[in-house]
């Protein structure tokens, strides 16, 4: 563990976040198009913890991000398919969006990148025109997964095919922050990363878990507890644009090319990984009216906020406040993918 | 995800070992090209044959053993079994473990033991981007939790 008074010079972005907890230390910033929020303990773990996290994420904007010109995902891209060696870290990103595809029977796709351009979500969100009346592009739907091919760091990208991350990049990136932060102290203390909602821990959890905050649905935030795992949220209710005066958002449904259009406006999993329970989400949030079927056939607890504000549970889920999150089964996206966020 | 890649499990024959591992003993006592480390040469099939009436007596005298001997074995086995479990299970729970059986039958465990207690939220796990704050304050000698709710401009989830 490097020296805690060693913070490197990104770290000053982020700021403290006061709970009221003198036991855990808690910083955030933005990061990746939205709010990177990390809490230790002991909170003397915080800057090193910091610099940490800065790494990974500076690591996976520039390996996966659509929005950079500069990224190597955009390199790929721009050659309109083709053979590519690829970094570990990418390579690692795809293999997990490709694992995630299979696992879900295609419904978080990572070959919806088209469709998504196509919708208007051709650049960092903050700069779409909100209210755009460009008019709705015939709807494309994903080539799907199975044309992409990954031997090691080797990919193999039809001409065409545009890969979009989104379903799994913030779960992996949470998953790589708190397994760093971990491995560098030795596993003396716990560490908590959440990318835009989507939460990874490593270490040992404070007595009892987590305590985390399930904010979508009526009402106020139900507190829950999260001692394994991860936990992330899928929602319609963000990133929302307009094109030729319809509403729509960033979870497409590869199988039309169009936004998806379900009951839900937010599911909320826990699994045995973040970017499991990322990639589940989306996926529940297309299936749609198969949501609670596939879920309960994976064998993991879920909050579903319907569009009316109804909340279904699935899986053992706590209903009640402060209740612990299931510990589900092992992980899916990275069985044969080597060590859980192993790679930078 | 390549289906040409998923995960094969158990054990391929490599050319020139048919269906053995290395290290299997081969057919005959010895692997093409010689005998493989471990087996044993000429002499000690010898030696095996001597050996034969010698585990013959002592399988007899195991049979020999009293089935009181074998009943008291068992046991001590499982009074041993059942005295560290009954250690074991207090320790997982003594200090501060929690658990929770899920629907689908696993058992989530949260292992507090040398974690701190924490009893603000330090995270909020939101598909529309809301973090909540959690401040607590003092007021005339009596403790305030204030939930602040934010919205951000955008958010990507």
């Amino acid at each position: 563990m490097p020296d805690a008074t060693a913070v490197a010079p990104a770290a000053a972005s982020w700021r403290p976040v006061d709970t009221g907890d003198t036991t855990v230390a808690v910083a955030q910033r933005s990061a990746l198009g939205t709010t990177a929020r990390l809490a230790v303990w002991p909170p003397e773990n915080i800057g090193p913890a910091i610099a940490l996290v800065d790494d990974v994420l500076s690591s996976l904007d520039l390996q996966a991000s659509r929005f950079r010109p500069d990224s190597e995902i955009s390199w790929v891209h721009r050659a309109h398919g083709g053979l590519f060696m690829l970094s570990d870290g990418l390579a690692e990103a795809v293999r997990v969006a490709l694992a995630a595809a299979a696992w879900t029977g295609g419904l978080a796709d990572p070959t919806v990148g088209a469709a998504l351009i196509s919708l208007g979500y051709d650049r960092d969100f903050a700069a779409i025109d909100p209210g755009g009346r460009e008019p709705v592009p015939a709807p494309l739907p994903a080539p799907g997964w199975q044309s992409v091919r990954l031997d090691g760091p080797l990919l193999r990208l039809p001409a065409g095919v545009l890969l979009d991350l989104g379903a799994t990049a913030k779960g992996l990136g949470s998953d790589r922050a708190a397994r760093a932060v971990q491995v560098a102290t030795g596993n003396r203390g716990g560490v908590l990363v959440s990318l835009g909602g989507d939460i990874a821990i490593g270490g040992t959890p404070p007595a009892g878990g987590w305590p985390v905050l399930v904010a979508d649905g009526p009402g106020p935030a139900q507190p829950v507890r999260l001692a394994r795992g991860g936990v992330a949220t899928s929602s319609v209710t963000c990133r929302q644009w307009r094109r030729a005066g319809r509403a729509v958002h960033h979870i497409v449904d590869p199988r039309t090319g169009l936004p998806a259009d379900g009951p839900w406006q937010a599911v909320s999993v826990t699994a045995a990984t973040c970017a499991d329970a990322n990639a589940a989400a989306t996926a529940a949030v297309v299936a749609g009216d198969q949501a609670e079927q596939w879920l309960t056939g994976a064998g993991l607890p879920a909050r579903l906020v319907d569009h009316g504000g109804g909340v279904r549970y699935t899986g053992g889920w706590p209903e009640g406040e402060g209740g612990l999150l299931p510990l589900p089964a092992d992980s899916h996206v990275y069985r044969g993918a080597g060590p859980r966020g192993g790679a930078r | 995800m390549n289906p040409d890649r998923e995960d094969r499990g158990g054990r391929v024959p490599l050319p020139g070992f048919g269906d053995r591992a290395p290290g299997d003993p081969a057919p005959g006592g010895s692997a093409p090209g010689g005998p493989a480390p471990g087996d044993p040469g000429p002499g000690d099939w010898g030696s095996r044959r001597q050996a034969a009436p010698d585990r013959r007596d002592g399988i007899r005298h195991a049979r020999r053993m009293s089935n009181w001997t074998l009943a008291a074995l068992i046991a001590g086995t499982g009074a041993a079994t059942v005295a560290l479990a009954h250690q074991a299970f207090p320790t997982a729970t003594a200090a501060g473990t929690t658990a929770a059986t899920t629907g689908a039958g696993t058992t989530a465990t949260a292992h507090g033991a040398s974690g701190p207690q924490v009893g603000h939220s330090v995270a909020t796990t939101s598909g529309s981007g809301v973090t909540v704050t959690t401040t607590t304050h003092t007021v005339k000698g009596k403790t305030v939790v204030t939930h602040v709710r934010h919205v951000p401009a955008y958010h990507d989830n």
